[in-house]
């Protein structure tokens, strides 16, 4: 709101992008515990090369996002997810 | 104390049914050795790995489910790691987080209870009036 006031920033004021509000999918689904062998809801927060989603873009809760690091790392373990590789061209 | 186990071990893909079997037995047998109950046994069976371990593509899963005495799990995981055919094992502690979880519920039903509520006074109020104007439109049209 600030830069409404503000003649100057006018124009840095229009940049504005709606984007839809985020909410966190296990508190949606109403899922207590996230469980590691459940690989394939896991790979949806992860990208190609392997690594995690931070929560601030994916919109998962900090409660969650706790256990959803641990369960990837878990389930890396396990070979049921891969490990973080470089980006091949 | 007894407390919720779950257990996980990867096979050489190599090893046979019969091979399968005796290690499943083993660990059955530790655990009801210390008068603990096996509440699951999930077989998954072949599956392809996401990475090569030990230059293995292949392994074979099974998790177990078990309520036992935590001083098992000591020989339980010196048994794992001498076999051979294991690749790899995670032993896990189910009951560690479920008062946090707990919490989340008494959360969802407040939540659950306002929805509840506020659908109420929506049809109380006459909130009908959205598929009326809809009608309506449609009526004008």
């Amino acid at each position: 709101m600030r830069a409404n006031n503000n003649p100057d920033n006018s124009r840095q004021s229009k940049k504005y992008y709606f984007s839809r509000k985020k909410y966190c999918l296990f508190c949606k689904d109403r899922i207590k515990l996230i469980d590691y062998k459940n690989y394939k809801i896991l790979q949806k927060f992860t990208l190609e090369t392997g690594k995690i989603i931070p929560a601030r873009v994916s919109g998962v809760c900090s409660y969650h996002q706790k256990q959803l690091t641990k369960a990837i790392k878990r389930a890396r373990h396990m070979a049921l997810l891969k490990f973080v590789e470089p980006k091949r061209d | 104390m007894k407390r919720k186990y779950e257990i996980g071990f990867l096979l050489n893909p190599e090893s046979s049914d019969e091979e399968v079997k005796k290690i499943t037995d083993t660990v059955v047998g530790i655990i009801e050795k210390a008068k603990g109950n096996v509440e699951n046994i999930d077989e998954w069976g072949r599956r392809k790995l996401a990475y090569p371990i030990q230059k293995h593509k292949e392994g074979i899963y099974t998790f177990i489910n078990t309520e036992v005495e935590g001083k098992v799990m000591l020989e339980l995981e010196r048994r794992l790691k001498l076999s051979e055919s294991v690749i790899r094992f995670i032993v896990i502690r189910l009951d560690d987080k479920l008062k946090k979880a707990n919490k989340l519920t008494k959360k969802w039903r407040k939540l659950e209870k306002i929805t509840e509520k506020t659908k109420e006074t929506m049809e109380k109020t006459g909130s009908d009036k959205k598929f009326d104007r809809k009608e309506e439109v449609k009526n004008e049209g």
